[in-house]
């Protein structure tokens, strides 16, 4: 793998008695989409917002472009297009504006594929921000984030604020495109189909921790789902080691399991239960699985 | 909790807890001052004596009866200039009658209002010998009050109505009484006067609200549609921005400099409206205006200089930097350096429309004359340089006390943290409630004033060695997070020398000695220049921006 764009290590972060993240560390390889998944709350945007700068890392240290981004903001901030979850564009600027503005920071600059970008989520020049509709905001934001060709593009929840379109097709081709160019993404979401649709790399936080990171591809090579039907109804599912989670009912059950089929496969030979499919789990599946309701809490002993 | 009337009692009272105990704990320092020293020797000397101390000691109560405002009318984080409604948008939804939105919070508003008043006058003016009247001010004060929340919760067809409508309402309703006074108007024909008032304010509250709440903002843009096609047209073909400092500039401009200008040039026609109520035969009254006139700028960038730091209305945090300033590729110097220079062009504006408008008034008004007969009863006692000299120098001192007075406090709201914010104020409303007793008794006691003038030199070497101790603190903190080069540290200490050098040459050549020995003037010119709390700006900016 190449040299890392982002390197986080040991960060730990509270907000009074509230731990949004414990002992973080995570490095984010050059040219590659990476998506940070986790649920509300889980430390998504304090992660982003201590790669931005805009948080201190209490403990640990945080390296952009091998830069602390505390101390050096200009070298960092110059480098990075910044889509905010917050959506905190000033609503007095008319478009024209803030593209005015903004460019002024930003020596690579590019019109024409602002004027492009700008065509292509029909912003009115003349409108000011404030009476746009949120998800145009947010292609006003997008637009921004993008037009200086940043070698770091970190978007904090874009879905929440375009619509599925934009989402669906402009967003993807756009960070496609972009990884396609040897520069890097770093997007956070809750909609974990977007992410599998786009991310090289998956991040799960859970809680202000790492549940999982690794390459997409990975993570689904070593998970699979497998529906059992054992010879007579269970209240409960047995312990697997290697199960994340079960579902189901009777004699049915269904269980996403880590590290491959193999252990689950011998263990329903013994109980001379029929395995009656097989597949690999959505991500959303792998998701529930890691951070949800642990397997052995509803598993008989 | 059954009610909308406990929800929301209990509300006012969880989000404005902290200033509402402070303004109790003060009440209580002054009704136990006056329970005290008011009874122990009614001599009048004495009492007269209490009441002056008692008199500056109420001061803050102005900004007392500012809190009440502000909470009453939920006016402490509404965008003014906007046309919508500043009624929270929330409560609009709640399943009460309008009648009842718009009631309670007036209800509770106008009895904290006229309590205030009551109390203090009560319990506090009065055992210290001064008699005022109950009635009437406790009802201008609900009265101003009630106004207050129609002029905030009403929809405007314009942005900027709002402060319009605020000035012209409530500067009608606080000349009335001051004019009644004057004319000798009974204290009761003034209640009378006042009291129909209050549910006049109530019928136009729930107009307010009802509108607000079916989302009736009536829309006259069109009106300023002109205006604004051709300003566009001027934006358009402006270059780009040379450099990211200068965009920065803009954007300050565009946000928070027109504020003061803006300020100034609604107040500026009702100050100068006495210059065409005075006679020819009443020249204080025309110097006295002038002078008024001269320190509007100054004394309104105090209240302008609050919007100057103040963060997005728009984000979660309020206090806090927006990402978007947060994240623009600038210095945390640079963020300030623009706010500093955008306070300075901000300055100029407020001046330019007060050297236009009043010797256009002076003209208008014939009063001219009364400025030459002062000038030349000058000229008869000073030199024409010297007078020439201290006219200058009088004008540039108050532009730069403009903009000083825009400026120092930058760093406070820099900070972003809301506790630092408030415990500022508060702490100043102390001091000042103990500084200004304090200085009333030394001025009117000769001894102590001659004791206060051995120790004054004392005083300010003593101010001027914590002021240079800050500055070491700040400097340190400011090469420790290498947010100034040592070369632009020393360029600013090297500018202020130089102006300290000139100042105190001024003064020097000014001042005689005998009023003022030359280290006392040293002192006061190290005191007067700017240079520990606009130095702490970028500091404050930094702690703020990276939490």
């Amino acid at each position: 793998m190449s040299e890392s764009v982002v390197d986080i290590q040991g960060v730990t972060r509270r907000f009074g008695p509230k731990t949004a993240l414990d002992d973080v560390s995570l490095t984010v390889p050059r040219g590659v989409v990476f998506g940070l998944v986790g649920a509300n709350g889980a430390g998504k945007t304090t992660l982003i917002k201590h790669v931005l700068g805009l948080l201190r890392a209490e403990t640990g240290s945080v390296r952009v472009f091998g830069r602390d981004p505390v101390a050096d903001p200009v070298g960092v901030l110059s480098r990075i297009g910044y889509l905010s979850e917050e959506n905190d564009l000033p609503g007095w600027m008319r478009v024209d504006e803030l593209i005015r503005y903004t460019r002024a920071f930003y020596p690579d600059w590019d019109d024409t594929y602002a004027e492009e970008l700008r065509q292509t989520f029909a912003l009115d020049p003349a409108a000011r921000v404030k009476n746009l509709s949120k998800g145009q905001r947010a292609r006003a934001g997008l637009l921004i984030a993008l037009a200086y060709r940043p070698s770091l593009l970190l978007l904090d929840e874009p879905s929440s604020g375009l619509d599925p379109i934009v989402r669906r097709d402009i967003l993807a081709a756009i960070i496609r495109t972009i990884a396609d160019e040897g520069r890097t993404v770093l997007f956070s979401s809750h909609l974990l189909e977007e992410v599998e649709r786009v991310a090289d790399h998956v991040t799960m936080i859970d809680q202000g921790k790492i549940a999982l990171s690794a390459p997409l591809d990975a993570i689904k090579e070593s998970h699979r789902c497998l529906t059992l039907r054992f010879a007579e109804s269970r209240p409960q599912p047995p312990v697997v080691p290697g199960v994340l989670v079960w579902e189901g009912a009777g004699q049915e059950w269904t269980a996403v399991c880590r590290d491959g089929p193999a252990r689950l496969e011998e263990a329903a030979n013994q109980w001379g239960a029929q395995i009656v499919a097989e597949r690999v789990p959505s991500l959303d599946e792998i998701f529930v699985a890691r951070v949800g309701i642990p397997a052995s809490a509803v598993a008989e002993e | 909790m059954r009610s909308y009337a406990a929800a929301l009692a209990w509300e006012f009272w969880r989000r404005h807890r902290w200033g509402l105990a402070i303004l109790v704990i003060y009440l209580a320092a002054l009704l136990v001052f006056a329970a005290v020293m008011g009874t122990t020797d009614p001599s009048p000397a004495r009492m007269a004596l209490l009441a002056s101390v008692v008199g500056t000691a109420a001061i803050p109560l102005v900004a007392a009866y500012m809190l009440v405002l502000v909470v009453f009318s939920f006016g402490s984080q509404a965008d003014l200039a906007s046309r919508e409604s500043i009624y929270p948008g929330r409560m609009l939804t709640l399943p009460v009658r309008t009648a009842a939105l718009t009631f309670w919070p007036m209800f509770y508003g106008t009895v904290a209002a006229a309590s205030l008043w009551l109390i203090v006058a009560r319990f506090v003016f009065w055992p210290c010998g001064m008699e005022l009247p109950l009635v009437w001010p406790a009802l201008l004060a609900a009265s101003f009050l009630a106004w207050t929340q129609v002029v905030m919760w009403m929809p405007y067809p314009l942005p900027l109505l709002r402060a319009f409508a605020a000035v012209v309402l409530l500067g009608v309703l606080l000349v009335t009484p001051q004019l009644a006074i004057q004319l000798a108007v009974p204290d009761g024909v003034i209640a009378a006067v006042l009291a129909p008032s209050l549910p006049l304010a109530y019928v136009a509250a729930c107009v307010a609200v009802g509108r607000a709440r079916r989302g009736d903002v009536p829309d006259w843009r069109w009106l300023l549609a002109l205006p604004r096609r051709i300003a566009e047209s001027r934006t358009r073909r402006k270059a780009d921005f040379t450099s990211p400092a200068r965009a920065q500039v803009w954007f300050e401009w565009r946000r928070h400099g027109r504020s003061l200008p803006f300020i100034v040039g609604i107040l500026l026609p009702f100050a100068l409206l006495l210059l065409f109520i005075a006679d020819s035969d009443m020249p204080d009254v025309v110097l006295n205006t002038l002078a008024g006139v001269c320190f509007l700028p100054p004394f309104m960038a105090g209240f302008a200089a609050t919007t100057v730091s103040k963060a997005n209305p728009y984000v979660r945090d309020y206090y806090g930097v927006p990402p978007f300033t947060g994240t623009r590729p600038l210095t945390s110097a640079g963020l300030v350096a623009a706010k500093l220079e955008m306070a300075a062009w901000s300055t100029l504006a407020a001046w330019l429309l007060v050297l236009i408008a009043t010797p256009l008034a002076l003209t208008l008004s014939g009063q001219w004359p009364v400025i030459t007969n002062a000038v030349q009863s000058w000229l008869a006692v000073e030199s024409p340089l010297r007078v020439a000299v201290i006219t200058v120098l009088i004008g540039l001192g108050l532009v730069a006390f403009t903009w000083k007075q825009l400026v120092q406090n930058l760093y406070v709201g820099l900070t972003g943290r809301e506790w630092f914010v408030k415990l500022t104020v508060f702490v100043g409303l102390a001091i000042l409630a103990l500084v200004l007793p304090i200085g009333k008794w030394v001025y009117d006691h000769e001894q102590v004033r001659a004791s206060f003038r051995d120790l004054l030199p004392w005083l300010a070497g003593i101010a001027v060695g914590l002021k240079a101790s800050a500055v070491v603190w700040i400097v340190r903190g400011l090469r420790r997070r290498r947010l100034l080069r040592d070369r632009t540290l020393v360029t600013i200490g090297t500018c202020w020398l130089i102006c300290f050098v000139c100042l105190l040459g001024l003064l020097l050549w000014l001042v005689p000695a005998r009023l003022a020995p030359w280290y006392l003037l040293a002192l006061g010119a190290a005191l007067i220049l700017p240079l520990a709390r606009p130095a702490a700006a970028p500091l404050a900016l930094a702690w703020n921006r990276h939490r």
